[in-house]
């Protein structure tokens, strides 16, 4: 366990060494949460407490974003030449993809709850028992995400335009999953991908822990766009948190497998032409 | 365990080596011992096999056949016993640099699980070695290749290896650079006991190996130390000056050797060592002055790549 230790150590080390990264990433963040309040301020028909509506969404996609830039930084780490390093040291390769995703995941985590304190000055209410439970959220999306971006990336392997492509595709899905802009205004041709779309899951059951709605009427819930009403079928926020375990469970085990048995020299390559 | 005499002596041991890349055979069945605490060159052109066979022994690779053993291990089946054995500087660096110089060697004992109570005395001393220590806290982004190259050095040791191997250690440094890291290469075989395993391209470096194997189209074309490859493969010349010039031309023409006279200096190609030493005995009386061009690895070289080209 030592090598998960010093792998997962190494990652925090890493990112934090950055300070432009850090912030800029909080910047986005932050960006974000100026925008979309006045956009919730204008269109928050039927939403109890939109400030704090708002914020939840954007401590989610926070944890969601950081996570999978941070698992995906294995692609950094092959074309740097530092993940040969690793990968011919004595550490079990499942190790190495656990420190991986546990420390995306961490960072993910401390960069929600960056966002998270920043909301308490504007407005968000949490109590202790919530603040328990967003901490229990975040760190299963983290780990969700985490294993979705390693997977990824491990398939991928050596392509620089790979970050590029997760973000074409992540950016969309943000926009789909009613963060930032409740997915009861979405047009409704629009309503399979939002109810597939694992963000949208995800983000209703951080808002439901988050702002406490444990008591709310299920018909209450649809009109928030926390709970789904998928042609008579009710999809609560418990549902939605049952779909968010099984998709991280199954891309953490298919993330375990594939860097497990990943063959990493065939990057060698692409490095090698990078350097001339 | 019970060793044998040869594992003994020999901390590598490659026998019937083969590893293809689909058709094509990048290594091709080769066998070759390295005697433990020596210096070992392995020498070739770019795509003779080199990295492949040194990849192969740092266990990235897989073997498609043949057998690898470092310290007695199986390098196909006992990776993690092998890793734990062997120190590695690769081609293209393998530093994080964002970190610091020592703590790029304190993560790495991190991973080779060394002990904790002793891993701030090897930083230090591997520090020491190759004479980084005022650079200890620089962010190892900030140091010259050649300053890197010797990170990396230091890294490979600092878990106490019984093999370091250096792919292309010296390539694309400056002179004074690369003579640095020959001086380390040569401190780590000498004073810490290390075998040093190591390919290059630059024959002039190979002169200083124990041993060498030249590798050609993925077969080993020749083994020994450099002094028996140069006796074997260098055409050495043997010039001389002489009072008696008739004398000496008529015994060469009669015994077939080429040579060309230059303002009256001859110039023997006389292939032998024994043979140079037959004809300064044969005219010891009559020689006012003589000189030999002992050939380099460097003719060696040329020499297996023009008789593998015909």
């Amino acid at each position: 366990m030592r090598g998960l230790f010093a792998v997962f150590s190494r990652n925090i080390v890493n990112f934090f060494r950055d300070r432009l990264r850090v912030i800029f990433s909080l910047v986005m963040s932050l960006f974000f949460m100026f925008v979309f309040s006045f956009v919730m301020k204008g269109s928050m028909s039927g939403i109890a407490q939109p400030m704090a509506y708002l914020v939840a969404g954007i401590v989610i996609m926070t944890v969601f974003q950081q996570a999978l830039n941070n698992s995906t930084e294995i692609l950094n780490d092959l074309s740097s030449g530092f993940m040969k390093e690793i990968i011919v040291s004595p550490i079990p390769r499942w190790q190495i993809s656990l420190g991986q995703i546990l420390s995306a995941t961490a960072i993910a985590c401390i960069q929600g709850s960056i966002i998270l304190i920043m909301g308490f000055f504007i407005g968000l209410r949490v109590s202790a028992a919530g603040l328990f439970g967003t901490f229990g959220i975040m760190i299963v999306a983290g780990v969700a995400f985490s294993s979705l971006g390693l997977y990824l990336a491990t398939v991928s392997r050596n392509s620089s335009t790979f970050q590029i492509a997760v973000s074409v595709v992540a950016m969309p899905l943000t926009f789909l999953s009613g963060a930032y802009i409740p997915s009861t205004v979405l047009p409704h041709f629009l309503a399979p991908i939002v109810y597939l779309n694992p963000l949208t899951h995800i983000t209703a059951i951080f808002r439901y822990v988050a702002l406490g709605l444990y008591s709310s009427p299920v018909s209450a819930l649809v009109k928030e766009g926390i709970a789904f009403d998928a042609n008579g079928f009710i999809i609560t926020p418990i549902i939605s948190f049952g779909f968010i375990v099984l998709f991280g469970l199954a891309f953490f085990l298919l993330s375990l497998r594939k860097f497990t048995s990943a063959d990493f020299s065939s990057v060698k390559a692409a490095m090698a032409r990078h350097r001339h | 365990m019970i060793k044998t005499e040869a594992t003994m002596s020999n901390i590598i041991e490659v026998e019937n080596f083969t590893r293809r890349y689909g058709d094509f055979t990048a290594v091709d069945d080769i066998s070759f011992t390295v005697p433990e605490g020596s210096l070992f060159g392995f020498l070739g052109p770019n795509g003779a096999g080199k990295t492949t066979t040194i990849n192969t022994l740092c266990t990235i690779l897989g073997i498609n056949s043949g057998t690898m053993r470092i310290n007695g291990h199986d390098v196909d089946r006992e990776r993690n016993l092998v890793r734990k054995d062997i120190g590695i500087v690769f081609q293209e660096s393998t530093l994080d640099g964002k970190l610091t110089v020592a703590e790029n060697l304190k993560y790495h004992c991190e991973f080779y699980q060394v002990e904790r109570n002793i891993i701030a005395e090897r930083v230090d001393s591997v520090l020491d070695l190759v004479e980084l220590q005022e650079w200890r806290d620089t962010p190892v982004s900030g140091l010259s290749g050649g300053m890197k190259r010797r990170v990396e050095i230091a890294r490979g040791l600092v878990h106490v290896p019984k093999v370091l191997f250096l792919d292309e250690p010296t390539a694309g440094l400056d002179p004074q650079a690369r003579s640095a890291v020959w001086t380390y290469i040569r401190r780590v075989q000498e004073e810490q006991g290390v075998t040093v395993f190591l390919t290059t391209h630059y024959m002039d470096e190979a002169e200083i190996c124990s041993n060498v194997a030249i590798m050609s189209k993925g077969r080993i074309a020749a083994s020994g130390s450099p002094s028996e490859l140069e006796e074997r493969f260098a055409k050495s010349v043997l010039e001389l000056e002489t009072t008696e010039p008739e004398r000496v031309f008529d015994y060469l023409t009669g015994e077939g050797i080429l040579f060309d006279v230059e303002r009256g200096r001859f110039r023997i190609n006389a292939g032998k060592t024994a043979t140079e030493l037959d004809i300064l005995g044969l005219f010891r009386n009559s020689i006012l002055s003589f000189s030999t061009d002992r050939g380099t690895l460097d003719e060696v070289f040329l020499a297996i790549a023009e008789g593998e080209a015909m």
